[in-house]
């Protein structure tokens, strides 16, 4: 079965180099039918990725031992969901979930765009299958995931903190968000190459961009819901450089999706946006080299591995490539337009881009710091959690700010008096928020009552825009309330699906804030029988409870909640023990307050031998807006995703019209 | 004819020196970063440090109460010193692991700050074969 594995890798690799060669060849000497066998081999590439991940899925399901991989990660008492995902749970597994997702884009790509924007499509070819081929070559000459051994009698096992139900949908997403950003990387590259420098590449690529945008942004959420649920240090995010590594690319590609905007509706940013995408492709490589380097501390603790040089060169080509392309082909990229005032629409989306690539690159030099300072100084120094939350609250409060006040200002010039007169209602609901904020003691917090007015005022708006619109759209007649509200939304799926997008990150700023300044924290050691209080609560130790499960045994503290004299609930945080690991793992338990949408969040910190407990307790006010805005952000992007007819005809002919100007 | 500046030039350009001022301001109020020391460099360095490396013997005491004591040694070395730590031990915290904790030294002994000590993840990503 190995042997198929590899057969499979170094087919998909010959297939791929073909399709660069061959690609590149035909689109220069505008050869149609080798252009036609590149994209057949590109697709081709998919189909043997898909058999090698057959045969690894299928190894790691028997308990294969004698796959070398499946013995590093998986044990014959590990339940099979956790033998399946360990599919992805190190390296040389990662690497091929990489390529296959890749693989699968670029084959989707192909099939969507062949007939459209065949033109488009030439170079761009070339670009998927170049970035395909690094990543086969790793796989088959330097980090293969099909090298056998003698069988052993078991496993190593899975690190315990990776068994968990996440594990099955949190690294796939990030890897769609990641990989996904390669189409619209190789739409632009492809549009330079083939000097087709107008706005099919964006129009071509916008649902691309937008879904992996969204698979990113889901991504991480669902990590920080991981991290807080299972990992236990009460917490959702840490600013740990791999987390850092997926937050960058999501920023460059949200400026990104911003600024397209202005290039389809005013011609102008036709540089900026070529440098976006590459820049936000080029983080989401960086994110992968940062991870299997480990030339930076991180607490997901990635070994010394031989693949960092590798992507590391590999990084270099893409940037000093890009670079060099986009020089060249600058008097292609003039605007047709300028920006006519600085109040206005474009020049908000412009001061939003600006706020995202400055915050995008303040973490940037967090992560490289401890690498820079010891190249300069000899002596390796980190930045910690006060520099990341310093540039978080310098440019992430006005991008704040920014969402509730761009939407509502007109194209090309606003006047004074019309602005006045649309922040009426958000601005007033705003100062009202404050007030009551303050009158109910919230000021303890200066950031939070900040982020707060200005979620209300973002709030605000986006309810005025749908107000306005329903208004609007029922004037027309014929429909009702309901009616013209749902026609409002399918008939601007992006517009509105994008404000809804705003209201899941007017909901991230209130569970975060509400979370991180709100916070109550206490510790205590109790023996059976005593009790702590945490804002209100009160928690009673009644006890121990063990018990043995098929790789692990398990230890829980009981604790009786109380509200006053009303019984809340007995929790139980405790501890596992993974014996083939040879590995402790926190178990937290959590008691959700739905009405307050608050949680007490409770982990034994320390299990003592003489029955007693160190008992941590952490009261996070609003923390589950958080998880809220993640379902929010999923619902719109799949309004501003949903295939829309109008807008395809809209399309077909914005094709047309290019092409017959080109 | 002379080309007329534009207002987008001048916005980036006011952007980009609002970021670096910004940036300025930020690195000389909290000043750089906290160096990343091994034990065998830690003579020297008398503030607070973030000290690497890998946990030898069996660890003592308690970390909720008068502290937990252990010995830290170079990854790829010899040198050791005593690290005293009070707060959350993070799961993973065990002989042969490598840690990173905060603190300064004090008489030949590290003193920890509290909750700082995390211990990095013995990976999903299989060592260097």
């Amino acid at each position: 079965m190995a042997d198929l594995g590899r057969l499979s890798l170094v087919t998909c690799l010959l297939l791929l180099i073909y399709a660069v060669a061959g690609g590149s060849f035909a689109a220069w000497k505008r050869k149609r039918r080798l252009a036609q066998s590149a994209q057949n081999a590109l697709i081709a590439s998919f189909g043997v990725t898909i058999i090698a991940a057959v045969v690894l899925m299928s190894a790691l399901a028997r308990h294969d031992f004698s796959f070398q991989y499946v013995a590093d990660h998986t044990s014959r008492e590990l339940p099979l969901r956790y033998s399946l995902t360990a599919f992805w749970g190190g390296q040389e597994g990662s690497l091929l979930l990489w390529l296959l997702v890749l693989c699968g884009y670029a084959a989707a790509a192909v099939l969507t765009t062949r007939r459209v924007a065949r033109d488009l499509l030439a170079w761009t070819v070339p670009v998927l299958a170049f970035v395909g081929t690094f990543f086969a070559f790793m796989l088959v000459f330097v980090s293969s995931p099909f090298a056998t051994q003698r069988a052993l009698a078991d496993g190593a096992g899975l690190t315990p903190s990776l068994q968990n139900p996440y594990m099955a949908i949190h690294p796939p997403m990030l890897y769609l968000g990641y990989v996904g950003l390669t189409v619209p990387f190789a739409f632009a590259m492809g549009a330079l190459l083939s000097r087709r420098t107008d706005e099919r590449w964006i129009v071509a690529t916008r649902r691309w961009t937008l879904a992996a945008w969204a698979f990113l942004g889901v991504g991480q959420l669902l990590g920080a819901h991981w991290a807080y649920v299972e990992i236990g240090w009460g917490g959702f995010y840490a600013w740990d450089p791999v987390e850092n590594a997926a937050l960058m690319p999501w920023l460059a590609a949200t400026a990104y999706l911003h600024s397209v905007m202005i290039q389809e509706k005013r011609g102008m940013l036709r540089v900026w946006n070529m440098v976006l995408v590459t820049l936000a492709f080029c983080l989401s490589i960086f994110g992968t080299f940062l991870t299997r380097s480990g030339v930076v501390q991180s607490i997901h603790s990635f070994s010394q591995s031989p693949l960092g040089g590798w992507f590391l060169g590999f990084i270099c080509i893409l940037v000093a490539g890009s670079i060099l392309l986009i020089v060249a082909r600058l008097p292609l990229l003039r605007s047709k337009t300028r920006l006519e005032s600085l109040v206005s629409r474009e020049a908000t989306f412009l001061y939003n881009n600006l706020l995202l690539v400055a915050l995008a690159l303040t973490i940037l030099w967090g992560v490289v710091y401890p690498i820079l300072s010891e190249a300069v100084t000899g002596q390796a120094a980190t930045v910690s959690k006060p520099y990341y939350n310093f540039f978080l609250h310098t440019f992430g409060v006005p991008l704040l700010l920014l969402m509730g006040i761009g939407p509502l200002v007109a194209w090309r010039r606003a006047s004074l008096r019309a602005l006045g007169r649309t922040f009426l209602w958000p601005l007033g609901a705003a100062v009202v928020a404050g007030i009551a904020l303050l009158a109910a003691g919230a000021g303890s917090s200066r950031i939070g009552v900040i982020a707060y007015t200005f979620s209300v005022f973002v709030l605000a708006s986006i309810v005025l825009e749908f107000v306005r619109g329903t208004v609007a759209r029922r004037a027309l007649g014929g429909v009702g309330w309901a009616g013209a509200f749902s026609s409002l939304i399918a008939r601007n799926r992006r517009r509105y699906g994008g404000y809804v997008v705003h209201a899941s990150v007017v909901l991230l700023a209130i569970g975060v804030t509400g979370a991180s300044a709100y916070e109550t924290v206490r510790e205590s050691r109790l023996k059976p029988g005593q009790s702590m209080s945490v804002a209100g609560d009160r928690l009673v130790f009644r006890g121990y409870q063990a018990r043995t499960e098929s790789n692990h045994r398990a230890i829980r503290a009981l604790v009786d909640v109380y509200r006053g004299d009303k019984y809340l609930g007995r929790y139980r945080p405790g501890k596992n023990q993974y014996f083939a690991e040879d590995e402790v793992s926190n178990e937290v338990a959590i008691r959700h307050d739905p009405l307050t949408g608050g949680d007490l969040f409770m982990i034994a910190d320390q299990v003592n031998t003489n029955g007693s407990i160190d008992l941590k307790v952490l009261q996070k006010p609003l923390v589950n807006l958080l998880w809220l805005a993640g379902l929010v952000f999923v619902g719109g992007s799949l309004i501003a995703l949903w295939p829309d007819a109008r807008e395809e005809r809209r399309l077909a002919a914005r094709y047309a019209d290019a092409a017959v100007r080109i | 004819m002379a080309r007329r500046g534009s207002p987008a030039r001048l916005v980036v350009a006011l952007s980009v020196a609002a970021v670096l001022a910004v940036f300025l301001l930020y690195t000389s109020i909290a000043g750089g970063g906290t160096p990343v020391v091994r034990p065998s460099q830690l003579d020297g360095h008398h503030g607070r440090v973030s000290l690497m490396g890998q946990v030898v013997g069996k660890p003592s005491g308690d970390a909720h109460a008068g502290g937990k004591r252990f010995r830290l040694r170079d990854v790829k070395g010899t040198t050791t010193v005593t690290v005293v730590y009070k707060g959350t031990v993070p799961d993973l915290f065990q002989p042969g692991r490598d840690i990173v904790v905060d603190g300064r030294l004090r008489n030949g002994v590290f003193v920890a700050v509290p909750n700082t000590l995390v211990t990095k993840c013995p990976s999903k990503y299989a060592p260097k074969r």
